[in-house]
């Protein structure tokens, strides 16, 4: 089920409702039943291969917990690596399988393996991802095993963040679908307004914006200069109002049940370099990397040389985690470059990173947004040749005339998110809202309200990071 | 309790807000998003108060033929007719009844308008238009006509509230029909539907002199085939369903109403596929002049009067004329809006 459906929208009242009907000793069922249902409106048969992964790493955790030493460490291999072969086969394969043709194409081999007609399964990764989290914590000690099937289930399934986050850990996700969460206004108000800024994130500013940068992407060389650096700086909003639009109607879903899911997002274009842009973007995925790659390769406690290769393995693994393709990797190994070139230069020319200066400071937010953009082409490009003609047809094709028309909405809508962006810089958006007095929040409602009904984009256009 | 009655009176707040923002949407973006999204609605609303007739109509009514002099529409053809009359047109391509119901229901009962007209279209019955890979396109503009307030068919429109079938989907439909429907005759026949029908002919329908198959013959054929032999399902097929609606719709208020029956290229179909076939568009037309005619319609019938010769595609099945086709059936509606408007007819 997708978020913006009329089948979503009548779909989450009907479930909060018998929430709050329903005695607690029966609510792991509702969610339970809600996010198969949620899940299976989709390909109703992916749900066995979400069964599959709860039963597994549910045996596995009391398994885990159960032994000592090395069987304990081999039970956890052997979960690891279901999830990850789970996630391989089905994300993977195709991709693995067509570079090994390209490869004996050159060796004027043939390939005898089968290309696989397989659809990937929504938010395969989120979920592979959260429950291998679980595993890890468990075997670290830092997490019981949970004995209650249901209660794990929900913890995979929790059908608000189940297809694209963010990425909880049970400690903090698990221990709140247990508790009794009663009737709260408090909640509901929380709740109404993260989904509604949700709604106004998606569909009003990324689904008006799509249409264009679609336009850019499908023929880059016939657009100019102009038109191609819009679409480069509009992709950017794009893909962030598409993913945060998602991750605030997810956290006030669960809001609405009493649940609170962890921010994924905080204000990532005023960060002022990449390693804050990378503690402000999708957190979720940052901290599972960090947590369970960068630091157990040593982190920066090891010597300059394998601290780069630490750097690289986790932010080309970062790439290839959204997707089974080269320009994924490219934008992740380049996101990585920067990180270590900025590190680098600021250790040379030891450069006082937290002195505050306005002017100085805009200039590097400015900075951050440019070298973020750059690397989202290779993001938002099929190929990496499609990447090559952007930048060709940037760089050589001056034209200022703008090809590819905009409507003049959407200027006015860009800026209202910006300036929204700006206000909610290090705060939290219920929070910046609740403490306003009555008559200026309900204007502010209001026009987002106005925003979503009357202002979303023609095309429902689906959540970018669903195909992840 | 508290926390309840709470909520209960935001969520009331919340309504009359929505109720609200619809007023200053319908004063700021309404027209514009009618422009670029429901034209139809868009024409009806600029044409409703200073049109005395109403034409509504698909590519049948503007489309021309390169060689044509005269490239007045079929209802500028009837409208020349009324020169104290202002005839407008609300005419999209592959538009059907379903369309021009939805868009009809927003006629104001004081509008100028006193007579409305729809292109009766013998193959907006059929499985082939009624399970169209434009109808995903047509039902999404369909959204911005119902009659829920207008900020509401806008936030529907957004997220695509219609049944939106994949192509697949909708050929499948399209192919059960042609199985399921069986064709009834008077007489012995030998195929039991469309399938058999359609299968039959594509097996050397048409043998050459030289005992190969005159494949371009077999596939118009075909394709005639496919387009006419139907008998309407007076119970479930939708279209007739839209037409009931029309009739009802336009009766509520107080509108005359004309079905302009438009005309087919029945020689062809004679030539190719044969008596059968001819036999069924016959029966077609019958049942639509009947039906209409005494739920106190207009219908005029122009089935068959356009020369196969005069129809635009000659290798399709369309109701696109050359400008004699339109003349024709110009003329003919004309001479049938005498009813209404005998006054103000002029011979041309």
């Amino acid at each position: 089920m997708l978020f913006n459906s009329l089948h979503f929208l009548i779909f989450l009242p009907i479930v909060i409702v018998l929430y709050y009907l329903l005695p607690q000793r029966f609510r792991w069922m509702l969610i339970f039943v809600a996010s198969c249902y949620f899940y299976m409106a989709l390909v109703p048969y992916y749900i066995l291969i979400l069964f599959f992964i709860i039963l597994l790493d549910y045996f596995s955790a009391i398994l885990i917990e159960k032994q000592q030493g090395y069987r304990k460490k081999v039970i956890l291999v052997i979960s690891l690596c279901s999830n990850i072969g789970l996630l391989v086969f089905f994300k993977y394969f195709n991709f693995v399988n067509e570079n090994v043709t390209w490869l004996l194409d050159h060796l004027e081999r043939e390939n005898p393996i089968a290309y696989l007609d397989i659809i990937l399964p929504i938010g395969l990764s989120f979920h592979t991802f959260q429950s291998m989290a679980y595993t890890i914590e468990v075997y670290r000690g830092n997490q019981k095993a949970e004995k209650h099937l249901g209660h794990f289930a929900n913890y995979v399934l929790f059908f608000p963040q189940m297809v694209a986050g963010p990425i909880e850990r049970y400690q903090r996700l698990g221990e709140q679908l247990k508790k009794h969460h009663v009737l709260l206004y408090g909640n509901f108000a929380k709740g109404f307004r993260l989904i509604l800024f949700g709604f106004f994130a998606k569909m009003v500013i990324a689904d008006n914006l799509a249409p264009f940068v679609n336009s850019v992407y499908a023929n880059p060389a016939e657009c100019g200069s102009l038109s191609i650096a819009k679409g480069i700086v509009f992709f950017s909003f794009q893909i962030y109002a598409d993913f945060y639009g998602y991750s605030l109607i997810a956290m006030g879903a669960a809001k609405l049940m009493g649940i609170d899911l962890m921010e994924n997002f905080k204000t990532p274009y005023l960060s002022k370099n990449i390693a804050e842009f990378w503690q402000r973007w999708h957190i979720s995925l940052s901290t599972w990397f960090r947590d369970y790659l960068y630091i157990p390769l040593g982190g920066n406690k090891v010597k300059v040389a394998r601290w780069v290769i630490n750097i690289m393995i986790v932010f080309i693994i970062s790439g290839l985690w959204h997707g089974p393709r080269w320009t994924f990797i490219i934008w992740g190994a380049l996101h990585g470059l920067f990180y270590i070139i900025e590190r680098g230069a600021n250790k040379l020319m030891n450069l006082q990173t937290n002195k505050t200066n306005p002017v100085y400071d805009a200039i590097r937010i400015i900075k951050t947004f440019l070298i973020v953009s750059i690397a989202w082409v290779f993001f938002r490009a099929e190929s990496f040749e499609k990447a090559r003609l952007v930048f060709q047809s940037l760089l050589s094709n001056y034209d200022v005339s703008d090809k590819v028309k905009t409507d003049p909405k959407i200027w006015v809508l860009l800026l209202v998110f910006i300036l929204t962006d700006i206000l909610f810089f290090n705060k939290k958006l219920e929070e910046w809202m609740a403490a306003k007095p009555l008559a200026l929040r309900w204007s502010i409602y209001s026009t987002f309200i106005f925003g979503v009904l009357a202002l979303a984009g023609a095309e429902n256009i689906p959540f970018i990071y669903f195909q992840f | 309790m508290e926390q309840l009655r709470k909520i209960v009176i935001r969520i009331v707040a919340l309504v009359l807000i929505v109720l609200v923002l619809n007023v200053i949407y319908k004063k700021t973006f309404w027209m514009k998003d009618l422009d670029n999204h429901a034209d139809m609605l868009y024409e009806l609303l600029t044409k409703q108060d200073t049109c005395d007739m109403l034409y509504f109509g698909e590519s049948s009514d503007f489309h021309t033929d390169s060689l044509d002099t005269d490239k007045r529409s079929i209802s500028r053809i009837a409208a020349d007719h009324f020169p104290t009359l202002k005839v407008g047109a609300v005419t999209r391509p592959a538009m059907h009844a379903g369309m021009y119901c939805a868009v009809v229901k927003h006629l104001s009962k004081n509008a100028k308008v006193k007579t409305v007209i729809f292109t009766l279209n013998l193959r907006s019955f059929d499985a082939t238009w009624i399970n169209s890979s434009l109808e995903s396109y047509l039902l999404k503009t369909k959204i911005m006509y119902q009659t829920y307030p207008a900020i509401v068919n806008r936030f529907l429109f957004s997220l695509n509230v219609f049944e939106n079938k994949s192509e697949k989907e909708r050929e499948q439909d399209m192919l059960d029909q042609w199985e399921k429907d069986e064709l009834k005759f008077p007489y012995p026949f030998k195929y039991k539907n469309v399938r058999e029908w359609d299968k039959g002919m594509a097996d050397g329908g048409f043998i050459l002199a030289d005992g190969s198959w005159d494949q371009p013959k077999i596939d118009l054929a075909c394709h005639y085939i496919k387009a006419y032999a139907f008998q309407i399902d007076t119970l479930n097929n939708p279209r007739l369903r839209d037409f009931d609606e029309i009739v009802e719709v336009c009766k509520e208020k107080d509108l005359n109403i004309v079905f302009n029956l438009l005309a087919e290229n029945v020689q062809y179909a004679d030539s190719l596929v044969g008596k059968d076939l001819i036999y069924l568009m016959h029966q077609t037309r019958d049942l639509l002049v009947k039906r209409y005619t005494s739920k106190g319609v207009l219908v005029v019938d122009n089935l068959e009067k356009v020369n196969g010769k005069d129809f635009v595609d000659q290798h399709w099945t369309t109701e696109h004329y050359n400008q004699i086709g339109r003349k024709a059936v110009g003329d003919n509606l004309a001479n049938g809006l005498k009813k209404f408007y005998l006054k103000e007819y002029k011979n041309q």
